[in-house]
């Protein structure tokens, strides 16, 4: 059977069809994660072009062995999963760990600050929230970028993209105990951070 | 909603931390992944097969015979006369056989499918296709009885050597 629309196909289906070398399910895997898989690269690097190839290379080594995976775990944990190693991995070689809101700390020129700046979309509210939105989103994204990147992969994988715990120490590779540790020192770490602001 | 497990102190950073946007890839992300999807990509070119004389593989796998060259008329003539010529010569020299015999012998031999397909034809048109068709089926069974025959004497007259062979051995 194939679908004209991926619409109301689960992730798992989709998953059948790209295995069958389908590359329309190969493209809805893509948008369906790719802002996801982007958005949390790009906070752990806070560098647009290191995050586009960082999430370039997790989905194509996630779609070059889409018959390993095994639809016991959720797809899109398997591909966070692989996100988060690929970007540790680049951390570790690079150490890069050390960001702001306003740009990569490492940037020099004008060009390269906007490259790594952060730009917040507003969510549908008056201006004078927006401007409060924008400034707190603005504010916790300088808090995340703080935090150490084991902190940061695990409270974005915890508060934004609602993972368990147990699906965080799964993608993490880590204890579940030290997960919950990380996570509790994350929010503690943001509340110190955030405190002037609120 | 993920459940509370953390200080009341915490709950609007959460809200907020739930409200952070995605942000977007460049435009053509999604192209540049399915450009490097190994399995996507249109099968390499194959290395052309080494054909052996008579076969070659093309364009897909199809199977084509190769056409023989076309010998001409002068050369084939002159192929089959020299042919007629050494086994006639041969035939004389270890043989004892007379060179009439011999060149007759040879280009029966060396023409025997063509006076055989000729004879067959020149039968269908007297005899009619069934009678024809019924004698072939005939001297097929002959040509595999005597073939049986043949090594069924060969076989039986080397065992009996090998037999007498050791017999003497021991004897001796």
């Amino acid at each position: 059977m194939t679908p004209k629309s991926y619409t109301d196909v689960s992730d798992q289906q989709v998953v059948v069809f790209a295995q069958e070398g389908r590359e329309d399910a190969y493209r809805e895997l893509i948008k369906r994660y790719e802002r996801p898989v982007f958005s949390l690269i790009f906070r752990m690097v806070r560098d647009k072009e290191t995050a586009e190839d960082l999430a370039q290379e997790t989905f194509i080594k996630v779609l070059n062995n889409i018959d390993r995976y095994r639809p016991e775990f959720k797809f899109s944990s398997w591909l966070f999963k692989i996100a988060n190693n690929i970007t540790i991995d680049h951390l570790r070689r690079r150490q890069l760990d050390t960001i702001s809101i306003e740009g990569a700390p490492d940037a020099i020129t004008a060009e390269r600050a906007r490259a790594t700046a952060v730009t917040v979309t507003s969510g549908g509210e008056s201006p004078l929230e927006e401007l409060e939105s924008r400034e707190l989103g603005a504010e916790i994204e300088k808090a995340i970028a703080r935090l150490r990147p084991e902190y940061r992969a695990c409270i974005i994988l915890r508060h934004v993209e609602d993972y368990s715990y147990d699906e965080i120490a799964e993608i993490v590779k880590l204890p579940l105990g030290t997960v919950k540790t990380y996570i509790h020192r994350a929010r503690q770490e943001l509340r110190e951070y955030l405190e002037d602001v609120r | 909603m993920i459940e509370h497990d953390f200080p009341e102190e915490f709950v609007p950073i959460a809200a907020e931390l739930q409200r952070l946007p995605y942000m977007s890839p460049s435009r053509n992300f999604a192209d540049n992944v399915i450009a490097r999807i190994d399995r996507l990509q249109p099968a390499r070119a194959v290395a052309p097969v080494v054909a052996s004389r008579h076969l070659e593989l093309q364009q897909g796998g199809r199977q084509a015979v190769i056409p023989r060259r076309r010998m001409g008329v002068v050369q084939a003539t002159g192929r089959a006369t020299a042919g007629v010529a050494l086994i006639a010569a041969a035939a004389f020299m270890f043989f004892e056989v007379d060179v009439l015999t011999a060149i007759l012998a040879a280009a029966s031999t060396q023409y025997a499918f063509a006076i055989a397909a000729v004879g067959a034809q020149v039968g269908t048109l007297v005899l009619g296709p069934e009678t024809i068709a019924y004698l072939q089926a005939g001297a097929l069974q002959a040509v595999v009885l005597y073939i049986t025959l043949a090594v069924g004497l060969f076989g039986g007259y080397a065992a009996i050597r090998t037999a007498a062979q050791i017999a003497k051995r021991k004897a001796a």
